[in-house]
């Protein structure tokens, strides 16, 4: 939700209501841009969340029920603060590129946007994996995740990584508002059941398994949207991926490849 | 010169940290003055918060902030040693307080004591009488003693303060003599009898004295609540006179001083909050009467039934509304009101069962595959669940309706027994007193349960999953079962609100009422029945009277805002809620110096199931 108002301002105040440049440089100068200061608003809300909402809660070594109270009235605050300030109603956004119909791959037409997405997830996507298994940031961050006393005694900074965790986690979902800001708009609420939605998918790859998390987020919107496309009911797809979740939950608990990392929330 | 630097001192002793949290709480009270100011729009994003920070208004947030960050910092330098205390004697509480007075300066502080509640009494027959002009005139207030509801006031007044001094003596050990049986049945029976008068005066002749006449229509012995009463009176008598007995044989004065709430004092405020919630509603506008039963008496069905799922067992069920609308939609499918019919149309009073067992049913389907893996998943789960059945009632138009709503709803009424009567919406307060005698078994059955094994083994499994388990308890059991209850509570209460609304629209059971039902139970303190029924009338009170009361700028669409904010400072500051369930609160403390946990969150075997 940051990120879609962090872009819709961002494109607002530098392409306003000009038509959508037609020129492929500054379209991809436009979403770069755009994609990095959502982001960045995105890590910034993470990292405020992080400070006043869960620090002090693991300052006292609170109990996890403590904590997902706390998240939950956060988002709630976030929500409605923006819903306060900007306005209860949703919003079109200013196009950084036009969206027209690239091409078309056995009746389905792939326009544009679709073109960029992809491209951009899968950038991403990349850039996630490489930091969470290669780098040693990513290597501290799943020490934590596995054992955070130990990791402590191995000389990590935990509060740091956690903070870490948090600021990556926002940069991407503020990186996904974006995206959806420039296709459906933004709202106060939009970013609530997207959040859903990924939570489905995380499970549906195996939780704490980066690969397995993005594989589940295409397997799941494929299984969502192809019974309405049988159906025309487009209400199904939250219906459908609720099923999956309970299933997975009954059937394979691990998700599709498997959890990687230990488990402690 | 020489001692400038002693001046000096506090302030050197000042560090980041200090700035940091004078910083934290001057933004914490400006971000209160962006909370309370007008209304933004997307067009002029940054009107609201010049509109909020530039106007005179916000000094006062300001100062707000400062004091706050003064007394944190005061707080924090007293607790590290670097400041001392300004106040040296030793804190006491307020019973430590009362009793001192009470030791020091006995038969002033008794007759104080009964002067107020003499007045407290007073002034509740005064407030609780017809509307007068003005109710500070002292004709109007004269006016009163006309009236034998007074009296019956002032008796209760009196028994209070009876109470009250009572424990004054015990918890100091002044010997006052003790008044003799004969003194006490005769007095308690007298307040009983003006208790009866009190107690149905819905007519004003019932008011005066001419009801006391037995051959009157209108008399108080033609009233069914006098005999309940003086059978509540009789009750609280007898518990009265063998507690006495127990006291009596109480040799220990130590055993003395920890009965803080006594049974005699316990009695009387139940009867003293049950007269009050079933006397003081007549009293109150057609809005109250309305919100009684629709804001108050369901949302505390609500929270009683939450506070299973999240105070006992642990577990957090963010998709509550579920259940309510479930049992909504329950009743009004077997009202036809649906487009799906139904085989046979039910009373709503014989849907209840069905509208139990449905809601249970979906809390098992759901609860169990989720609570065999970890508590916190149940979290999320609830949560889209939540969101799914909103999407059912908002979209599946061939059996919900859809968001038009659906057709009326039946009342409750009942035919037995040569008995017809009907609840109607001309009439609030039947609405109201249904809901009170629903609210008390599930109260008592709630209470009861949390007494038994199983509110012992949720307790067993809240603080140490592992060892109960390894006791032979099932934790899996024991969880869905807590699941299922709180549920199939909703359920009832979705029951409760069809039939008072009529008709049901989709937009009733948004996500964000489970939030708001959740915050209910926080707010009152997780676990503990009373906190979370003073929570729910607290919160549910407050945004009513503030609707049309706009106080701090207050405004209707800022709700979810506050009750968010809400969550994240209970959660940070006072996780036990505000009047604690004692166990509770002890846990907490517990899980923060690494001893056992507070919740049901963790998961149940090391090993996942392959």
């Amino acid at each position: 939700m940051t990120g879609g108002f962090a872009g819709y301002f961002y494109l607002h105040y530098t392409i306003g209501n000009h038509p959508a440049p037609s020129n492929l440089w500054l379209s991809l100068y436009y979403i770069v841009t755009g994609v990095l200061v959502s982001g960045i608003a995105g890590t910034l809300v993470a990292l405020i969340i992080e400070r006043f909402a869960y620090r002090p809660l693991r300052r006292r070594n609170a109990p996890k029920l403590a904590y997902l109270i706390s998240a939950i009235g956060a988002s709630y605050f976030l929500l409605n603060l923006f819903g306060k300030e900007f306005g209860r109603y949703p919003e079109g956004t200013s196009q950084p590129f036009n969206d027209h119909v690239v091409t078309t791959i056995l009746g389905a037409q792939f326009t544009m946007y679709d073109f960029v997405i992809l491209v951009a997830s899968v950038i991403l996507m990349v850039a996630l994996d490489f930091i969470v298994s290669r780098t040693k940031m990513g290597r501290a961050i799943r020490a934590v995740a596995q054992d955070a006393e130990t990791a402590s005694l191995m000389g990590v900074n935990v509060n740091r990584t956690i903070g870490t965790t948090f600021a990556l986690g926002g940069f991407m979902g503020g990186a996904a508002g974006f995206f959806v800001a420039i296709n459906q708009g933004i709202a106060y609420g939009m970013g609530f059941k997207p959040a859903l939605l990924a939570f489905t998918a995380a499970v549906l790859g195996g939780i704490g398994n980066v690969r397995g998390a993005m594989i589940g987020g295409v397997v799941l919107g494929i299984v969502m949207f192809t019974p309405i496309y049988w159906f025309h009911q487009p209400w199904l797809e939250e219906v459908i991926a609720f099923t999956v979740l309970v299933l997975i939950l009954l059937f394979r608990p691990t998700g599709l490849l498997g959890e990687r990392l230990g488990r402690s929330a | 010169m020489s001692d400038q630097p002693s001046k000096m001192k506090w302030f050197r002793s000042l560090d980041g940290e200090d700035f940091r949290r004078m910083a934290t709480a001057l933004c914490g009270g400006l971000l209160l003055a962006v909370m309370t100011g007008p209304e933004g729009s997307i067009t002029q994003p940054t009107y609201a918060v010049r509109e909020s920070l530039f106007t005179a208004h916000v000094y006062g947030y300001i100062v707000f902030g400062l004091v706050i960050g003064l007394l944190l910092t005061y707080r924090a330098k007293v607790k590290n040693g670097s400041w001392r205390q300004i106040r040296s004697a030793p804190r006491r509480t307020l019973v430590d307080h009362a009793a001192s007075i009470a030791a020091s300066t006995r038969l002033v502080a008794l007759g104080v004591t009964a002067l107020l509640s003499l007045f407290a009494g007073l002034l509740f027959a005064d407030f609780s009488g017809p509307v007068a002009a003005n109710k500070f005139s002292w004709h109007a207030f004269a006016h009163q003693f006309v009236f034998t509801r007074t009296y019956g006031y002032l008796a209760l007044a009196i028994a209070l303060w009876f109470t009250a001094a009572n424990q004054i003596t015990l918890l100091t050990r002044v010997r006052i003599r003790s008044l003799s049986r004969i003194t006490i049945v005769v007095g308690v029976l007298i307040a009983i009898l003006f208790f009866s008068l009190a107690a149905d005066p819905f007519l004003p002749p019932r008011f005066t004295v001419r009801s006391l006449n037995p051959a009157s229509q209108s008399s108080v012995f033609h009233h069914w609540t006098t005999y309940l009463w003086l059978g509540v009176g009789l009750l609280a008598i007898y518990s009265y006179l063998r507690k006495r007995d127990r006291v009596a044989n109480a040799k220990s004065p130590r055993r003395l001083e920890r009965m803080a709430i006594s049974p005699s004092m316990r009695m009387v405020g139940y009867l003293g909050a049950g007269f009050i919630a079933i006397e003081a509603p007549k009293f109150l506008s057609l809005y109250w009467q309305i919100s009684l039963y629709q804001q108050i008496g369901v949302y505390c069905l609500l929270a009683v039934g939450l506070n299973i799922v999240v105070g006992f067992a642990g577990l957090l069920d963010l998709g509550y509304v579920a259940f309510y609308a479930l049992g909504a939609y329950v009743t009004a499918y077997f009202s036809g009101a649906l487009p799906l019919q139904p085989p046979f149309h039910l009373n709503p009073f014989l849907v209840i069962p069905f509208a139990i067992v449905i809601a249970m049913l979906s809390g098992v389907l759901l609860g169990l595959p989720t609570l065999r893996l970890r508590g916190d998943y149940l979290a999320i789960v609830t949560l889209g669940f939540g969101e799914i059945i909103y999407v059912l009632a908002n979209d599946w138009v061939q059996v919900t309706g859809g968001s038009p709503g659906t057709g009326s709803v039946n009342g409750f009424d009942v035919n037995l027994l040569g008995v017809h009567y009907g609840w109607s919406a001309a009439n609030p307060l039947s609405y109201y007193y249904l809901m009170i005698a629903v609210l008390i078994p599930v109260i008592v059955l709630f209470d009861l349960l949390n007494n038994s094994k199983v509110g012992r083994s949720w307790a067993a499994i809240r603080e140490d999953e592992v060892a109960a388990q390894s006791l032979g308890i099932n934790a899996l059991k024991y969880k869905v079962m807590a699941f299922a209850m709180g549920a199939s509570t909703a359920g009832v209460a979705g029951v409760f609100t069809a039939v008072k609304v009529g008709v049901l629209f989709p937009n009733t059971f948004v996500l964000q009422l489970s939030i708001t039902i959740l915050v209910l139970v926080i707010f009152g303190g997780m676990g503990s029945i009373l906190g979370v029924l003073v929570g729910a009338v607290f919160l549910q009170w407050l945004p009513a009277y503030l609707t049309f009361h706009s106080y701090f700028g207050y405004q209707q669409s800022d709700l979810y805002l506050y009750i968010g904010a809400l969550l994240v400072v209970m959660m940070i500051f006072r996780p036990q809620g505000l009047v604690p369930s004692r166990r509770r609160q002890r846990e907490f403390a517990d899980a923060e110096s690494g001893q056992g946990s507070a919740d049901a969150l963790g998961p149940i075997t090391q090993e996942m199931p392959q």
